[in-house]
């Protein structure tokens, strides 16, 4: 309590109060525009926080990643345009209160409900995440090794529609994350006699190119159709007393499904709204009536995907794994600023750790002020035009990504990754497997080489460590149940019509 | 684009990949795979290069057997996007000499009618508003040290 309390006393002055509020504004910004998700937000508020203590910069970090969550309900709510995919499931039934005149009383509860759901989420990373932090402490290579190859096929079988397509763009992350210099033995690699090269690919360019840039040119070639807007008045935003009743339980439903959900690697946030979505509908007495306007289809994935956020933080801080491209934009931001997350965060970094904690407590409050008063001003930044707005963005990625190192050869790899992503945004090949093989490529190849020295090549030693063996035993045993699904479940109605390529 | 104009573009995207993954096989072997025993500098991404090798030639094999593809670029799309490239590393080309306040100011004028901005006083008020921004953000507030061309 004691280091909490510090924590407050910390996050309480002018900079990392300054730091979260910006945060969660950009964030709340960011996650009522369509098209602009997080994960590109946070790639070109990096550099900017490089000019701030770690506290400082993780703060308006995860500010802005929880104003993000929290954002995208607003549009999904007024204009039937969800700001950011995890906010897709909300347009279903809370378009169609806003149609029914129910907009603000939703816009209420859904703020109501992802305050719940954040402090919920707080509490748990503030609970779970020491613990874990300790329990990883007895983590050897192996077991690490046998961690990241379950994440990795997870990942893989969630992200995108093709679990092969996961494949390459992991492999594609891992491979670029070698380039360079070896960490090992210093041995270069991959750099075709390029000076620039010899250092690696730098994740900021990369990441600001594949989501940023990327986003700019589809946008850019894309036609543009106008929302069209509810309108909403201040006296609205009061739920009545059975919408009222009818939200708690999901708000805390949502709230503990979304916090779990995102433990899990891949895109946990978006997962949690569906689950929790289809949860709700199958508890439901009345599960006809969900599509027509129901507050619990609204309330309860608004309330998973932000306790979801805090989930992601757990593996991030404890294990210093990432399990979204959002939390590997985290990651790099910390190693930026000379921060190792993982199991010694919580020894070396404490006086962080709990800053940010205290942060996260004062940041969900304040986009509960922030959200309800705003909500119409944050509703018309929704119908800003596309050709204002990218324009705008592209300076950003420019000179953010130039800024850092004054590189312009960052630029070029920017740029070409930006190239590079709307050929992968095309073919359906999601990014997200590439970033976080990218970010998590030196802790593979470290405990890949460290596990196979330890072992002697012999592998039969695995049996001498039970917690590697569990871990390569549920990598295993996914993999069966991936490559053996069509055959248990192919009979007549059990599997969705499709054109095959969920087969791939 | 027709439907084998499309279907073509998709298989060559993926035969790009089978391609790049036996590259990089081949330059991690000769980086050296060592033994299981003393792993070598070329192990993983060996093991890397197997994975884009293996899954290319999977989803090409797929897309073979599928002879249809959802996906396309219309000759509008490659316009914007080549146009828009174009600015982008116009901004790099003249960036030296210009200086970031100016280049700001053109790349932002450019971006703004490449995306269909209408008329001259729009673009000219979005990229004046876009320098004044980036000025107050990379100089006054983060001292950050941009090249400032021909502005001194």
């Amino acid at each position: 309590m004691e280091q909490l309390y510090n924590g407050f006393v910390a996050s309480l002055s002018f900079t990392n109060f300054f730091a979260c509020f910006i945060g969660v504004l950009i964030g709340t910004i960011i996650g009522v525009l369509p098209g602009l998700g997080p994960t590109a937000t946070l790639t070109l508020m990096l550099p900017f926080t490089l000019k701030y203590a770690p506290e400082t910069g993780l703060i308006m970090m995860a500010g802005c990643w929880f104003g993000a969550q929290y954002g995208g309900s607003t549009t999904s709510i007024l204009v039937n345009i969800p700001g950011e995919s995890a906010s897709v499931v909300t347009c279903i039934d809370g378009y169609q209160m806003a149609k029914k005149g129910r907009a603000g009383a939703a816009l209420a509860v859904v703020a109501a409900g992802s305050f719940i759901a954040g402090t919920m989420g707080i509490v748990g990373l503030q609970f779970f995440a020491p613990l874990l932090g300790n329990w990883a402490l007895s983590m050897g290579p192996p077991e690490y090794l046998g961690f990241l190859v379950l994440a990795f096929l997870i990942l893989t079988a969630l992200s995108g529609d093709s679990p092969v397509k996961g494949f390459l763009m992991l492999g594609i992350g891992l491979w670029m994350s070698m380039v360079g210099l070896s960490a090992m033995d210093s041995v270069p690699r991959f750099t075709f006699g390029s000076r620039n090269l010899m250092m690696g690919i730098d994740f900021l360019p990369l990441a600001v190119g594949l989501f940023g840039v990327t986003e700019v040119l589809v946008t850019a070639a894309e036609k543009y159709v106008p929302p069209v807007l509810e309108k909403i008045r201040f006296r609205d935003l009061y739920p009545n007393r059975e919408e009222i009743r009818r939200s708690v339980a999901p708000a805390l439903r949502g709230s503990v499904l979304g916090f779990f959900v995102g433990l899990l690697p891949g895109p946990c946030a978006v997962i949690s709204t569906f689950l929790s979505y289809a949860v709700e509908k199958k508890i439901s007495k009345t599960p006809e009536k969900f599509g027509t306007g129901m507050i619990e289809g609204v309330v309860a994935p608004e309330s998973a995907n932000n306790s979801a956020v805090m989930g992601a933080m757990i593996p991030l801080l404890t294990l210093g794994i990432p399990f979204s491209p959002s939390a590997a934009v985290m990651m790099a931001a910390l190693e930026m600023h000379n921060v190792d997350v993982g199991p010694l965060l919580f020894q070396n970094y404490s006086q962080i750790f709990w800053t940010f904690i205290a942060a996260m407590y004062i940041g969900n409050f304040m986009l509960l002020v922030l959200n309800l008063p705003l909500v119409g001003f944050f509703a018309r930044i929704a119908t800003i035009r596309p050709f204002l707005l990218m324009p705008f963005i592209s300076i950003i990625c420019l000179l953010g990504v130039y800024s850092v190192r004054n590189s312009f050869f960052d630029v070029w790899v920017m740029i070409a990754a930006g190239a590079v992503g709307v050929f992968f945004r095309k073919y359906g090949h999601p990014v997200a497997p590439l970033i976080i093989g990218l970010v998590l490529g030196p802790m593979v190849e470290n405990n890949i080489r460290k596990t196979l020295m330890m072992f002697r090549g012999d592998f039969l030693l695995i049996f001498d460590r039970p917690l590697a063996l569990v871990f390569f035993g549920l990598a295993l045993v996914l993999v069966l149940f991936k490559l053996g699904y069509p055959y248990v479940f192919r009979s007549p109605g059990m599997l969705p019509k499709g054109d095959g390529d969920s087969m791939e | 684009m027709n439907r084998e104009g499309r279907n073509s573009a998709e298989l060559i995207f993926n035969i790009a990949w089978i391609i790049f993954g036996g590259m990089i096989i081949g330059m991690s072997l000769e980086l050296g795979f060592g033994t299981l025993k003393n792993p070598g500098t070329g192990l993983v991404p060996m093991t890397a290069g197997f994975v884009i090798f293996v899954s290319a030639a999977l989803l090409l094999f797929f897309r073979v057997k599928k002879k249809a593809s959802r996906m396309f670029f219309t000759r509008h799309e490659i316009t914007i996007y080549f146009l828009m490239l174009l600015v982008f590393s116009g901004w790099i080309a003249t960036m030296p000499v210009l200086g970031y306040i100016l280049g700001t100011f053109f790349s932002t004028y450019c971006f703004s009618k490449v995306m269909r901005l209408s008329g001259w006083l729009k673009p000219f008020l979005l990229s004046l508003g876009t320098t004044l921004f980036c000025y107050l953000l990379f100089d006054v507030w983060l001292y950050m040290d941009l090249p400032r061309g021909i502005l001194g």
